[in-house]
């Protein structure tokens, strides 16, 4: 390290002077050592469990095959899985159409309100799913306004549209899922060279001609990627599933697996393991798919020349589409979820969208939320979860993103144990957490440092991603210098590497700690009454009809970590926000 | 064959910066002309040719391709960029990633909205047109495999396959390195001249619209401030600015002393000391800046004989660089703080210190306005 060049295999070389011992060494194997005590159990007792009997008391018992004889053997099986396969399809394309359609509208053309599109997604990421959620299931609901009003005008009894189908789920989870899509895919086109599509033009190719031919195709390797990435979430997904999914019996994969546990009694834990094995290697498959199709995402990505500047696109005769779809896009995904809480929050209980109504306005459940230590407790449970995951998680990926982005030695088999939890669906990793708690003779289950300890490993992959991709941008010979000058190598760590990549480090910190707050699927099933937090306390206000605490609570919360999106938004450099995909 | 006729288009100024654009330019060129917009970086050479492109919207002017007009900001008339049919070398050369050579090339004749073109006549355009560029055999390469040049090529050869009136290249050598850009710029020329197409070439390099120019416009700042043949430009620089930017020169400031006399000449007073007899073209008066060119001064040791020049400056030699056929001095005066390039031949050698003298012909010296 100190006097070591890139690459070397001379392991020698990196020795300090003096014969002491390998600092980076003995880095390497502690973290290697923390990481698998974090990341191999779960693996293994899911493996375990699915090929054990499980006692009575919930303990391992002998050897057998029946889990996943069960498992293949059930029809239901295979209605879920088409379920899965449908509502992935379909929510994927949604999502990829309209949230890929406004970033193109907002990056590459002369389409106006651009600024909002952008307010939509800080503001949707800094909003629980549940709370989105909950917001579009009262408004497309059966007393909701739209059904509402279609009843008034037509005088039918039947709703127009029940949002508990398949097509509902659906919908609710492209809108879901858009603004990710926006941001990454305004990244891409914001980068793409604007002479591309202006040599079209003046070959005499019309606009439509331009956009089909050149823009959408230059930007396929890209679209692909992220389409696969958003299929394999949404095949993870829980919350929409669970809200709108089980109440309309609809079941997919991982709701499945969730029944399995928290609507059987006793608990199926062989059941649900051979299920989470199986769903881990479909997941693992996919993964490795879109890891061959991410490396061919920048394949046409083009080196901007001297002449380079960002220049528009001129809709021409077709830009009040562009603005339609901004503004579109701005009502459904930000106005009317908002205006709905807005609606609840101030009604004593849930109901539709009438005049009437209005005489009941009151801020009690305002008053209700801000009194109640359990909303105070609901909050600081997430907070300091959310907090130590991302500290956790970010000072782990700091020295493995260095380790391997270095080639040092262990770097490669450091990389692979921190990436490995990408393969767990959210409600896998509870399963096969909850399993190792119970396994562990420490009281530790069901408090927040089980939820704690679960997503930092969950959080893992992201956070790397972001130191990673920092310390490549960090010339090494800046850290050789810190060497030839006679730092050691935890010295050049700490007062070289660490405040050069800060801004990394930051923005991999906040990302954890917004989708750590929003995690649901692995609160499921770790947290009890004593370590509740925000998403399963609003999942069961929603189950108990408390729509309008929840709503109070929800906006509450929604403008807190909507600050701390913004945060994330203008501290990350452009192009750092996709870094997580 | 192109008019430009006023053609205005400012850009609003940002907060300390000068507003960039192109004011009032106006020209007319005749078929198969090659001209060449010459100036600083910043100037407005690219804005004018995405004018003429419709890539931007003038604010003011008319711009007419053959008789018809493209633009034209008092009525308001403007031909979409795509029916302009005009070909256009990029930068970037922007050659689509995602399509073969052939895919790239035959891209405007598929869209064509004026005819439709049957496969045979495509293969045949697209054959000739890459056989022109040399880069016959081609066809099924992926754009992502062709090196540099071969994009430079293969984006000519795209702004050119469906015989446009009008070809437009914007700094179209600048990311090719030294010897290809020599090697292109003759290869751009003759196809140029054997297509009898009218070309409107940008550039900030003046030995290479020198070299290839039949017109030059002169850009600083937005405004044209000469526009003539490469000699015209180079021999008679109608600013300090077009002499300074177009070749080498030495600039001495100074004021004159009276009119130009019968021949022409017109005596100036050296700011800083000394006068010289210089050569008016315009009328000039007060405030003068004298142009004269490395290698119209003769070089002498002192007490040598200057030979029938009429002016002469004493100086010392500061530096010399020996560049093979000739020697590259730095002279400073006595008189005033302005240092002399020189060029020597390599037979009469001077050491650096050498006291030496300058001298100059009134006819090498040109008395020009003073850029501000
Ligand atoms: N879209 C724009 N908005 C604002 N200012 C612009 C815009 N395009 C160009 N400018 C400004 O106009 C001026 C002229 O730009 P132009 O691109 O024509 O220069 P150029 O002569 O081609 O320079 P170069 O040799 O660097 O390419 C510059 O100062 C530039 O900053
Ligand atoms: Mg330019």
């Amino acid at each position: 390290m100190s006097s070591g060049t890139e690459g070397s295999t001379d392991l020698a070389a990196r020795r300090p002077a003096g014969g002491g011992v390998d600092q980076v060494r003995v880095m390497a194997i502690v973290l290697c050592v923390i990481l698998v005590a974090l990341v191999v159990p779960p693996v293994v007792i899911l493996i375990i469990r699915s090929v054990s009997v499980t006692n009575p008391d919930a303990t391992v018992g002998g050897f057998t095959l029946a889990h996943y004889a069960r498992f293949f053997t059930n029809p239901d099986l295979y209605e879920s899985l088409f379920n899965s396969v449908v509502f992935s399809v379909f929510s994927t394309i949604l999502a990829l159409l309209f949230g890929g359609t406004l970033a193109w509208l907002v990056e590459r053309t002369n389409t106006r309100f651009k600024g909002l599109a952008y307010v939509t997604t800080i503001i949707s990421m800094g909003t629980p799913y549940i709370l989105y959620v909950s917001a579009w299931l009262f408004l497309l609901g059966r007393s909701g306004p739209f059904n509402d009003a279609w009843r008034t005008l037509t005088g039918s009894f039947q709703p127009l549209f029940d949002p508990y189908s398949m097509w509902g789920m659906v919908l609710v989870e492209g809108f879901l899922w858009s603004p990710l899509v926006f941001l990454l895919l305004s990244s891409t086109f914001r980068q793409a060279n604007a002479d591309m599509e202006e040599a079209a033009r003046m070959s005499g190719a019309g606009v439509l001609q331009t956009v089909w031919s050149i823009s959408i195709k230059i930007s396929m390797p890209a679209i692909l990627a992220l389409a696969l990435f958003v299929f394999i979430r949404a095949i993870e997904a829980f919350e929409v599933p669970l809200m709108v999914g089980l109440p309309g019996g609809i079941d997919v994969l991982t709701t499945d697996v969730y029944k399995s546990i928290r609507e059987t009694i006793p608990p199926d834990l062989g059941y649900a393991s051979a299920y989470s094995v199986v769903l881990l290697f479909v997941v693992a498959v996919l993964l490795s798919f879109y890891g061959r199709l991410a490396k061919n995402a920048g394949k046409y990505s083009t080196v901007t020349g001297k002449g380079y500047r960002p220049r528009q696109f001129d809709l021409g005769r077709y830009r009040w589409i562009g603005d339609a779809m901004v503004l579109f896009n701005f009502l459904i995904v930000l106005v009317l979820p908002l205006l709905a809480l807005f609606w609840l929050s101030l009604l004593p209980y849930m109901r539709s969208i009438r005049l009437e109504a209005i005489a009941q306005f009151s801020l009690e459940n305002f008053a209700t939320v801000l009194q109640s230590s359990y909303y105070r407790e609901l909050a600081l449970h997430t907070l300091v979860v959310a907090a130590s995951a991302a500290t956790a998680g970010i000072v782990l990926a700091f020295f493995t993103g260095w380790i391997s982005a270095r080639r040092r030695t262990g770097g490669q088999v450091l990389d692979q144990l921190a990436t490995m939890p990408l393969v767990f669906p959210g409600i896998v990793m509870g399963v096969a957490f909850m399993m190792v708690f119970l396994a562990v003779p420490l009281p530790i289950y069901g408090s927040i440092w089980a939820l704690a300890i679960a997503y930092t490993v969950r959080y893992l992959p992201y956070g790397l991603r972001y130191t990673y991709a920092g310390v490549l941008q960090i010339h090494s010979e800046l850290e050789e210098a810190g060497g030839v000058s006679g730092a050691t190598p935890i010295q050049m760590l700490r007062r070289i590497v660490a405040p050069l990549l800060s801004p990394a480090i930051l923005s991999g910190w906040l990302f954890v700690f917004l989708i750590a707050s929003k995690e649901l699927a692995v609160a499921a099933l770790l947290s009890n009454t004593q370590s509740q937090v925000v998403a399963v306390g609003m999942y069961d206000l929603w189950r108990n009809g408390q729509g309008g605490e929840l709503a109070a609570f929800g906006l509450i919360w929604a403008t807190v970590m909507t600050c701390v999106a913004s945060l994330f938004y203008f501290a990350t450099r452009d192009g750092d926000r996709a870094q997580a995909l | 064959m192109l008019t430009l006729d006023h053609l205005t288009k400012i850009y609003p100024a940002r907060p300390g910066e000068f507003a960039g654009g192109i004011r009032d330019a106006s020209i007319v060129l005749k078929p198969g002309a090659f001209f060449t917009l010459l100036g600083p970086s910043g100037c407005g050479k690219t804005t004018t040719l995405r004018c003429i492109a419709g890539l931007e919207r003038p604010d003011e002017g008319r711009i007419l391709v053959g008789d018809e007009v493209m633009f034209d900001g008092a009525s308001g008339r403007s031909v979409p960029l795509h029916l302009r049919n005009i070909g256009m070398v990029f930068q970037s050369y922007a050659i689509w990633p995602h399509m073969s050579v052939f895919d790239n090339v035959s891209f405007p004749m598929r869209v064509s909205k004026a005819r439709k073109y049957s496969t045979a006549e495509i293969r045949k355009a697209v054959g000739e047109a890459l056989d022109s560029v040399g880069l016959g055999g081609y066809a099924n390469r992926s754009a992502t495999q062709l090196s540099g040049g071969q994009q430079q090529r293969v984006a000519l050869a795209r702004a050119v396959v469906h015989r446009p009136k009008l070809l437009l290249l914007d700094e179209p050598l600048s990311n090719l390195d030294a010897s290809l850009r020599e090697e292109m710029r003759v290869e751009l020329k003759r196809l140029q001249r054997e297509l009898g197409i009218t070309a409107v070439y940008v550039t900030h390099d003046q030995s290479e619209a020198l070299a290839m120019s039949d017109v030059i416009a002169v850009i600083d700042q937005g405004q044209v401030v000469q526009i003539g043949g490469p000699r015209e430009v180079y021999f008679q620089p109608a600013t300090e600015f077009v002499a300074g930017f177009v070749g080498h020169t030495n600039i001495l400031h100074g004021t004159a002393t009276g009119p130009a006399d019968a021949r022409g000449v017109v005596a100036v007073e050296v700011t800083g000391g000394g006068r010289v007899l210089c050569r008016a073209e315009t009328p000039v008066s007060g405030e003068v800046a004298v142009s004269i060119r490395p290698e119209n001064i003769r070089l002498a040791g002192e007490g040598e004989a200057t030979g029938a020049a009429g002016n002469a400056i004493a100086g010392r030699v500061a530096s010399a660089s020996f560049l093979g056929s000739i020697v590259h001095y730095e002279v400073e005066p006595d008189q005033g703080s302005a240092v002399f390039r020189v060029e020597g031949g390599p037979g009469t050698p001077f050491e650096i210190g050498a006291r030496v003298a300058m001298s100059f012909r009134p006819e090498d010296a040109l008395a020009l306005p003073r850029s501000t």
